[in-house]
């Protein structure tokens, strides 16, 4: 890992100098925050745009603060994660594409330091983005709705960041073995296709990294089996760590191509 | 003299296409070597596997002095540095991922911008330096950590007169304690500052030797009699049977196995009526040999 603590400070100056600490959280903690708000009030925003035709009764379900997260769980899975791994997606590519790796691959360092200060610093970027977002949901549903319990929102917290470790992991192989444009693609259909798939036809299976947020909220709910759980949990961060080692396996493969 | 590098049977094939094609040369300390040749001749890839991002397909790189890759500095043609980052903190940077030790790294840093003349841009972002200046930032970033083998990659040729000026004096400076190679097209460049030539094309090396070296053997020196007007040329030339071509009112006489000699053809000439202005012997320029060696088959 020789170099990895010069590398490490390169990489967060560019993400902190390049705004990525603020902007991105920002966008989870406005995803975050929307459903507690929208639905809570759902009942003044229709009033207030009208056209509600007179006598008309609508029936509003009975919201606990659980549902709330699951549905700010679910912008994260969409538009959240679109645009943290569109930010990252070039990590290694582009630094290839447009030459600046060449004054990095020439000096003695190891890949491996290569891979995990770009990879840190994504998980930090994509940490401090859903702390954001979980506060800011859990703030307005506790405000709106009701208390949540300490243990297994924390239990919840940490098994969305696995899945979120998983996507970084995911993303930067991608980036590692790939041009920008194919790894893009390469890392949105495994992510993105990869949820549908499980959603449409995941009832015959039940263990897979992609449930693993879904889990989450089950664990708050109380009804989760717990071996399916933990048999998620673990995939998904063997498989985790099997896409670092091919993406520091890939970065170096692919040195040559840096453009000089 | 020792040697520091010493390469064999050097080979890059792409596909079909063999881009360098077994070159086998030596490089000793503290010496410059110019590597010209015509676009496509194959010194970038050269240059490449030197600094081993390129893998060879076959033949090596042996550093005798060292590990190859802790003992190099790099300057690709078009330097590509981190935008966001300052001069400072790209120099010290690169010094700390070359070995230099956390506290020195930033006072070597400092001393290298100053060296290349960057001195007053040290907390300027990257992003707001003009060609020249990347360029001195390039020539900071590779010399840095002290390399025993400073590779350049057409080090001046973007740059306007002035900044090629600068950056070979710069480089001038490090030749008393660094092993050069460098790439280059522009042969005045190569003339300034050379102690070996490695001539190429096609990726195979077609010639090398200290510049005298080259020259002489390529050397076919003319005699050039310059008199008053044209018409004087023609009536000179005329009369003689050693002209090989007129221009204007120049005469020039090709010399073929040292003939004919100075005095030959001072004798020859004091029997010419007309005034001569100059009479001169000329030998090639590098830009005629590197055009010799590139048309040679």
């Amino acid at each position: 890992m020789r170099g990895f603590n010069v590398l490490l400070q390169k990489e967060f100056r560019e993400a902190w100098r390049s705004w990525k600490f603020l902007w991105i959280p920002l966008v989870f903690a406005l995803l975050g925050m929307s459903d507690p708000l929208t639905n809570y009030y759902m009942k003044d925003i229709l009033n207030a745009v009208g056209n509600v035709p007179e006598g008309f009764e609508m029936l509003m379900p009975e919201l606990m603060p659980v549902d709330l997260l699951q549905g700010s769980i679910g912008q994260f899975q969409t538009i959240c994660l679109l645009v943290l791994m569109a930010t990252f997606v070039g990590a290694i590519s582009k630094e290839r594409a447009s030459g600046m790796a060449t004054l990095l691959y020439v000096r003695p360092i190891s890949f491996s330091a290569h891979f995990m200060s770009k990879f840190i610093v994504m998980s930090t970027v994509g940490f401090i983005s859903i702390l954001a977002g979980f506060a800011a949901s859990i703030y307005y549903t506790v405000v709106l709705y009701g208390t949540f319990e300490i243990g297994p929102l924390v239990a919840c917290f940490f098994t969305y960041f696995s899945w979120l470790l998983f996507v970084i992991a995911v993303t930067l192989m991608m980036s590692s073995t790939f041009k920008t444009v194919v790894a893009t693609t390469c890392a949105f259909a495994v992510i993105f296709i990869g949820q549908i798939l499980d959603s449409l036809v995941g009832t015959f299976w039940t263990i897979s990294p992609w449930k693993l947020p879904l889990y989450g909220v089950q664990l708050m709910r109380g009804t989760m089996e717990m071996s399916d759980y933990w048999w998620s949990l673990a995939i998904t961060l063997v498989i985790s760590i099997i896409c670092v080692i091919i993406g520091i396996l890939t970065m170096k493969k692919n040195a040559p191509t840096t453009k000089i | 003299m020792t040697i520091l590098l010493q390469v064999t049977g050097l080979t890059k094939q792409f596909a079909e296409r063999v881009v360098v094609d077994g070159i086998e040369f030596t490089l000793e300390k503290n010496t410059s070597t110019a590597l010209i040749g015509p676009n496509g001749a194959g010194k970038t890839t050269t240059l490449s596997m030197l600094t081993g991002l390129l893998k060879p397909t076959s033949g090596s790189v042996k550093m005798l002095d060292g590990d190859l890759r802790a003992n190099i500095g790099f300057l690709p043609q078009y330097p590509q540095f981190h935008p966001w980052l300052s001069a400072l903190e790209f120099t010290e940077m690169a010094a700390k991922l070359n070995g230099v030790p956390t506290k020195k790294a930033k006072v070597e840093a400092q001393k290298t911008l100053e060296f290349v003349g960057l001195g007053n841009d040290l907390n300027k972002k990257i992003s707001t330096f003009s060609g020249g200046m990347r360029q001195r930032l390039g020539i900071s970033q590779a010399i840095v950590h002290k390399p025993k083998l400073l590779l350049l990659d057409e080090p001046v040729s973007a740059l306007d007169p002035v900044g090629r000026r600068e950056v070979l004096d710069l480089l001038k400076g490090l030749q008393q304690e660094t092993t050069i190679l460098y790439s280059t097209h522009i042969l005045n460049d190569a003339e300034e500052m050379t102690d070996q030539l490695l001539f190429l094309r096609d990726g195979k090396l077609v010639e090398q030797g200290t510049l005298r070296e080259v020259r002489q053997r390529f050397d076919e020196p003319n005699y050039v009699v310059e008199f008053g007007t044209e018409k004087e040329a023609q009536l000179f030339a005329s009369q003689s049977e050693l002209i090989g071509e007129i221009k204007g009112s120049n005469v020039y006489i090709e010399i073929i196995d040292e003939k004919p000699s100075m005095q030959e053809l001072l004798q020859h000439l004091s029997s010419c009526p007309n005034k001569i202005r100059k009479v001169e012997r000329q030998t090639a320029s590098l830009e005629e040999i590197f055009m010799k060696v590139a048309r040679k088959i």
